[in-house]
């Protein structure tokens, strides 16, 4: 079958106006369903005609999925919310900046009108071997043509990986990792609740996904629990243009401080692993330390213990440590 | 320009030879209250692409205006391969470009990026649209680009112009820094930013007097 | 008086169709019965195609026949490019074309299609291909000349050379020298030697290269995006061999060329022969993928650079090497980087060797400022480098060496017209204030450095001898009939102004035809190498002239008195010192009347045989000013831009923030202040895309490139450049020329994108990277000493 990278083939559209009816409809559907959020990576992977749903469930006309509330501890916010309304929202400003700083690093002002914080963590990888429609591991095959010895892996994995070294695109997803969000995933049968923490998952876990969705699951809700409301944030994208441009590595941080002194930490980094990596090490390193430059640089060296870069992104170290050790000393 | 046709010719071609099938719902699905926009497949005919459609009214640039759309179809080839508004570009059809920028609801879009069916109740506006439709006047933001002698290619004018104008509409009031953050969905190849940075400042300024 | 159009600012008169979306690019026609046709593409490097099974594909409905590699023309015993293929040789090579009555027909169509490719061996790296046993480009071999292809390897020797990071010494393909390089080093109080990789990188106009064709009456109706209208319909013509006056090429509107389109493409070839073979009109919508594949790339260096200073900055000596990647259809930008580096530096003794080697990558072709881009960018952060060795301030290098207006260069000792060079360094420096930001230079503060930057970049802006055609109509009304394209230049407009001075028109006064050539185009530059401001304002002034005498012989003739006697201003020719007067409207009637040379029915002998057809065609119109270009000249025309950029570092993470730049040209007279200051930091804003940020990524392996979407291949975006650009021009006139004026569009680029190599050099305290583009991660594994920075392969990622 020759290859054509144009013209979304045909589907079914199914625009469910609730929840229930939304599941029921992936449910029908399984395998051969598509969930469209905001679509921004759906239409790459359909004009690529690499994923050929039979069916797409477009989410967009359910008003519940939509919108930022006050709730019983922090913010509910719908999986639907678009990009900027939360960049626009005064709460998420004023007391959750570090989200508001991570989702107005996302591409740019259209697809951020677009794209919405239920889509941004859920997108798949950017690996362009994967993206090219190769069958590696995570597109069930059964090599990583990525960690190949000649291959170009300048924006791949220096940790976390297991056969696949793509990284996870998201902007948000480690500072939602940073606040301790929690996720809302519900099934045709059943609800839960994940730590932020635990949605993004490993291809150790499952090489085929990137977050604990599976087929039938859809993810309502964000919660922005208060713990880190007014803490200390910090925000830092590294990518080689200034709009439109997937994270090189970032780092989202949040401190809770007394003077000079951390008293509580989250610092969660982007684009090293295929999943955002929370840094606990470089958390109980700094927890109830003083800040000066002797401890940002030791939080930095800590923060790529273990990793291994591949040909092409050994930078990925220093930038990793760079940006932690930046992170740490914002507190100063 | 004898048999190119300008506006409207392939739409009537296209109504004309192509049946309309009511398919919404009809019990084919599990849901009822959902909506379903039926691709060839689940109605027995063959998976002919484009042999199903369903007649839709969209709202453009104030206009109603009825038109067969898959669908799988994206609003920029809705207006452009339907309604035969071409003044949207099509520079990469993939988010990356802006070129395609439309109003949607008065908020800046990609319409490469969007499923005709998903604005069915959206007002959109393209660059079609920005004049006086009574006075054919130009919008401020135009003004602005004549006032400044805007753009060289100008492929990607209309898209940063939609820009433009959702830019003026959000923040009347920007710094340069701020009109070229509220610019960057869309990508120039003349390099011609400078210039389109005094354009975006002088549609603010003209817009403020309005 | 007429008013002053030379030298203001007009908005361009395309420019409300533009802002309206009433402009028409290729893809925005439509035709009754139009079908879409989409192409097939090689998903290999390198292969053969050994069969073709469409059978599932034609029984789809709505799918209405196939075009395959046999129906177009092909290029045989040879390199050269055919719009279809059954030997691919690089990944995205078009094999065959579907049509269908709908995209997604056709596209399901493509899928349907069963190809069986032989995979070939390949060759991505031009090195590779140069070691011994290393892969060629064509199955016959890496290098053809003499009518055959051979192969042509460098030594085990060479390559360890290379290794230790200095010269090779293998055979060259293009070598010269002057003076005596061995005895210039000698006495060199500095030699620096650098091994130096510029990327190859896609010229990635805005609008794809779609075109819409269908036949009707024998004649091919074709709307196609070139940057040259006139000389696109003779390649059309040409490729399909037929009679050039059957072709009627629209092209009101080009959205972006580079270089990519300069008469057009091979591809256009699609529609037109299928249209011809299904007798239906077929619109060929070129995606950006595709694009990525056909749409031209610049060429990447291997270079190797050895330069020799005295002890005041004199540079006395050049050693160049270059190894070009090509593509498998060659591009000669390496020579022209060769003739660049002896004009910039005028080091009096220079050798200068340099092969192309094919490549299985996407083709070459020029991109704005081909070979001249390349060279400044690589070369200026040595000059960095060299002044800090010495202790000496780079403005003073440069003006030492920039050279002056008796310049020779290259290998036969060229000449040009004019050099400001100095003038415009002198004038940027001023404006950027070069001398007060001496302090900011190499500063650190926190984790960021400053760096502080200079490109000096020349390119050729001009040719001569084309025509000039204008009819003034009955009206009363100047209608300039230009032959080039529309791409953003504005030098439709520009171009013509000369004639409205001439005949002391106003601008509105004068209506401008083009982009249909059934309305008749007189024989034009192609629209690329910066010709057209120099060679059509030349030509409109010849034919302005020509329309003046005519339009004062007419007054002379029919109201009495010579022609001496008359003067003209605004549409009006009267009698010096008062009485007998006509308008423009009237003369136009008279000419008219008298036939012959006045209304175009006796045309002079010396205009090109592709103006003849339009000026017969517009015989009878009015009075008629036609002409060629006979103010002849010695010299190459060159232009320069001086470009100033000043960056912010972060040490940190490899960020490069560019926080000012200056561009000073000197490119004669200005036509239309705005419009240059438009090219002059639009190029240089390619530049600096060029420098920092774009690229190209193939896996070595598999030979298939990866950057193919704009994110990837990352041109720059607004927050890439500077919130506020300065540019400013000299204005002084070239003499060789009557309106003083020449090109702008090449310089800029090399300017833009070497004042930032430059000024990224000072920011690491005077180190050259040597590769580009310089984006954080290279430059951060360079900052922490990491293993990976910096090595001499093409498209690494």
């Amino acid at each position: 079958m020759a290859i054509i990278r144009d013209m979304i083939p045909a589907f079914e559209l199914f625009q469910p106006t609730t929840v229930e009816d939304a599941l029921a409809l992936m449910a029908e559907h399984g395998e051969a369903g598509w969930v469209l959020a905001g679509g921004l990576d759906s239409y790459d992977w359909f004009k690529d005609r690499i994923k050929r749903p039979e069916a797409v469930i477009d989410l967009g006309g359910i008003d519940e999925l939509n919108g930022i509330s006050d709730g019983q501890d922090g913010l509910e916010i719908g999986a639907m919310t678009t990009l900027t309304e939360i960049v626009r929202h005064e709460r998420v400003r004023s007391e959750y900046m570090l989200l508001a700083d991570a989702a107005e690093h996302v591409a740019t002002p259209q697809i951020r009108n677009q794209g919405t914080l239920g889509g941004n963590i859920s997108q798949d990888t950017r690996c362009w071997y994967y993206r090219s429609g190769w069958a590696c591991y995570r597109a069930g095959g059964n090599t990583c043509y990525a960690a190949a010895p000649q291959a170009m892996n300048r924006e791949h994995a220096i940790t976390g990986t297991s056969r696949c070294v793509a990284v996870n695109p998201s902007d948000t997803a480690p500072a939602l990792v940073a606040l301790d969000a929690k996720m809302t995933v519900r099934g045709r049968r059943s609800s839960s609740v994940y730590d932020a923490e635990d949605f993004f998952i490993g291809p150790a876990t499952d090489i085929t996904r990137m977050t604990i969705l599976e087929a039938g699951d859809l993810l309502t809700q964000i919660d922005i629990p208060s713990e880190w409301a007014n803490a200390h944030f910090y925000y830092e994208k590294v990518r080689d243009r200034g709009s439109w441009d997937f994270q090189l590595v970032s780092v989202a941080a949040a401190f809770k401080t007394s003077g000079n002194t951390i008293e509580d930490a989250r610092i969660a980094v982007n684009g090293i692993a295929p999943f955002p990596v929370r840094l606990d090490a470089v958390e109980r390193l700094v927890i109830g330390a003083a800040v000066d430059e002797a401890l940002a640089v030791e939080a930095g060296e800590i923060a790529i213990d273990g990793s291994r870069p591949l040909k092409h992104n050994e930078y990925k170290q220093p930038m990793t440590s760079n940006l932690v050790r930046r992170a740490v000393r914002s507190v100063a | 320009m004898g048999e190119v046709e300008s506006a409207g010719l392939l739409e009537t071609k296209y109504s004309r030879r192509k049946f309309i099938k009511g398919v919404i719902a009809a019990g084919a699905t599990a849901s009822s209250a959902g909506y379903f926009i039926g691709g060839s497949g689940l109605l027995g005919a063959q998976a002919v692409p484009g042999a199903a459609e369903r007649l839709i009214t969209l709202t453009i640039n104030g206009q109603q205006r009825r038109v067969d759309v898959l669908p799988n179809e994206t609003l920029a080839m809705t207006l452009r391969y339907r309604l035969n508004l071409t003044g949207t570009k099509l520079g990469c059809d993939r988010a990356e470009c802006g070129a395609c920028t439309v109003l949607v609801d008065g908020v800046s879009q990609y319409g490469c990026s969007m499923l005709t069916n998903q604005v069915r109740g959206s007002s959109i506006t393209t660059i079609e649209g920005l004049e006086n439709p009574d006075t054919g006047e130009l919008s401020p933001v135009q003004q602005a680009v004549i006032d400044e002698g805007g753009f060289q290619c100008a492929f990607c004018a209309p898209g940063f112009i939609m820009s433009m104008t959702a830019m003026v509409n959000e923040n009347p009031n920007p710094t340069r820094a701020e009109a070229a953050h509220a610019l960057s969905g869309n990508l120039c190849r003349c390099g011609d930013y400078d210039k389109i940075l005094n354009c975006a400042m002088r549609a603010a300024e003209l817009a403020r007097s309005v | 008086m007429a008013e002053k159009i030379i030298g203001t600012d007009i908005a361009p008169q395309d420019l409300v169709a533009k802002i309206t979306g009433r402009a028409k690019y290729a893809e925005d026609f439509r035709a009754d019965g139009m079908v879409f046709a989409k192409l097939l593409l090689s998903p290999m490097p390198h292969a053969r195609v050994r069969g073709v099974d469409a059978t599932r594909a034609l029984a789809m409905p709505g799918v209405i026949d196939i075009l395959r590699a046999d129906e177009v023309r092909q290029i045989e015993g040879r390199p050269g490019e055919a719009s279809l293929t059954d030997e691919p040789l690089y990944e995205g090579q078009p094999i065959l074309a579907v049509a269908a009555e709908t995209e997604e027909q056709a596209a399901a169509a493509i899928e349907a299609i069963e190809v069986d490719f032989e995979p070939l061996p390949f060759v991505l790296d031009p090195l590779d291909s140069l070691r011994p046993n290393g892969p060629n480009a064509y199955t016959g071999g890496n290098r053809f000349g003499g009518g055959e292809f051979s192969e042509l390897k460098w030594t085990e020797a060479d390559f360890e050379e290379i290794e230790a990071g200095r010269m090779p010494n293998g055979e060259a393909a293009v070598e010269w020298t002057k003076g005596d390089i061995d005895a210039a080093f000698s006495e060199s109080d500095l030699v620096l030697e650098e091994s130096i990789v510029h990327q190859s990188l896609t010229h990635h106009p805005m609008e794809p290269r779609s075109a819409m064709m269908y036949w009707e009456n024998g004649k091919l109706h074709a709307f196609v995006s070139t940057q040259s209208a006139q000389r696109t319909k003779y390649a059309i013509a040409g490729t399909l061999n037929i009679d050039p006056e059957d072709v009627i090429l629209v092209a009101e509107y080009c959205g972006g060329g580079f270089g990519s389109k300069i008469s057009g493409n091979t591809h256009m070839e699609v529609p037109a022969v299928f249209s011809r073979k299904i007798g239906r009109p077929v619109m060929l919508r070129i995606t950006r993928y595709e694009e990525n594949y056909i749409g031209r790339a610049r060429p990447g260096f291997q270079s190797w650079l050895k330069m020799g200073f005295l002890a005041d900055g004199t540079c006395n000596a050049i050693d160049l090497y270059i190894v070009q990647e090509s593509g498998p259809f060659g591009a000669s930008d390496f020579n022209t980087a060769g003739m660049i580096a002896d004009l910039v530096y005028t080091p009096q003794n220079m050798r200068f060797r340099g092969i192309a080697m094919y490549t299985n990558t996407p083709p070459k072709a020029a991109q704005r400022g081909p070979g001249g881009a390349q060279i400044v960018i690589m070369m200026e952060p040595i000059l960095e480098k060299a002044a800090r060795q010495l202790g000496l301030d780079r403005l003073e290098v440069h003006l030492k060496n920039a050279p002056d207006p008796d310049v020779g260069f290259g290998p036969r000792n060229s000449t040009l017209t004019s050099v400001h060079a100095k003038e415009a360094l002198e004038k940027g420096a001023e404006i950027f204030d070069w001398a007060g930001k001496q302090e900011l230079s190499g500063r650190v503060e926190g984790s960021k450095s400053t760096g502080i930057g200079i490109g000096l970049s020349p390119y050729t802006a001009g040719s001569r001898g084309y025509d000039g055609l204008m009819v003034i109509r009955p009206d009363g009304k100047l209608y300039v009939h230009q032959g080039l394209g529309n791409l953003g230049t504005h030098s439709i407009m520009d171009t013509a102004r000369p004639a409205a001075e001439i005949l002391n028109l106003n601008w509105d006064q004068v209506e401008l035809v083009w982009g249909d050539s059934s309305r008749g185009m007189p024989r034009s530059s192609v629209q690329a190498g910066s010709q057209t401001t120099h060679a059509h304002s030349r030509a409109n002034h010849a034919a302005g002239m020509d329309a003046r005498a005519k339009v004062l012989e007419v007054a002379a003739q029919t109201l009495g008195g010579s022609p001496s006697n008359y003067d003209m201003d605004n549409g009006r020719v009267f009698r010096r010192g008062g009485g007998a007067s006509m308008t423009f409207a009237q003369v136009a009637e008279r000419a008219i009347e008298l036939g012959g040379k006045y209304d175009g029915h006796e045309l002079p002998d010396n205009i090109h045989a592709t103006t003849v057809p339009a000026a017969n065609m517009l015989a009878g119109q009015g009075l008629m000013g036609v002409a060629r270009d006979n103010y002849g000249g010695s010299g190459g025309v060159y232009s320069w831009v001086a470009g100033f950029a000043l960056v912010e570092l972060d040490r940190e993470t490899g960020v490069v923030d560019i926080k000012e730049y200056v561009a000073v040209t000197d490119c004669g007279t200005v036509l239309h202040p705005r419009s240059l200051e438009a090219q002059v930091l639009g190029g240089s804003v390619q530049g600096i895309g060029q420098a920092m940020t774009q690229r190209w990524v193939f896996d070595p392996k598999w030979g298939v490139p990866f950057a193919n979407r704009l994110y990837t291949a990352r041109p720059p975006g607004i927050l890439d450049v500077p919130l506020d650009m300065k540019a400013d021009a000299l204005g002084i006139p070239d003499p060789q020329t009557p309106v003083g004026a020449k090109g702008i569009g090449e310089p800029p680029v090399g300017a833009g994108g070497a004042a930032l190599t430059s000024a990224v050099a000072d920011a690491m305290g005077g180190h050259c990277l040597c590769r580009t583009p310089l984006t954080p991660d290279i430059i951060l594994a360079e900052l922490e000493g990491l293993s990976q920075p910096f090595t001499l392969e093409q498209h690494i990622g």
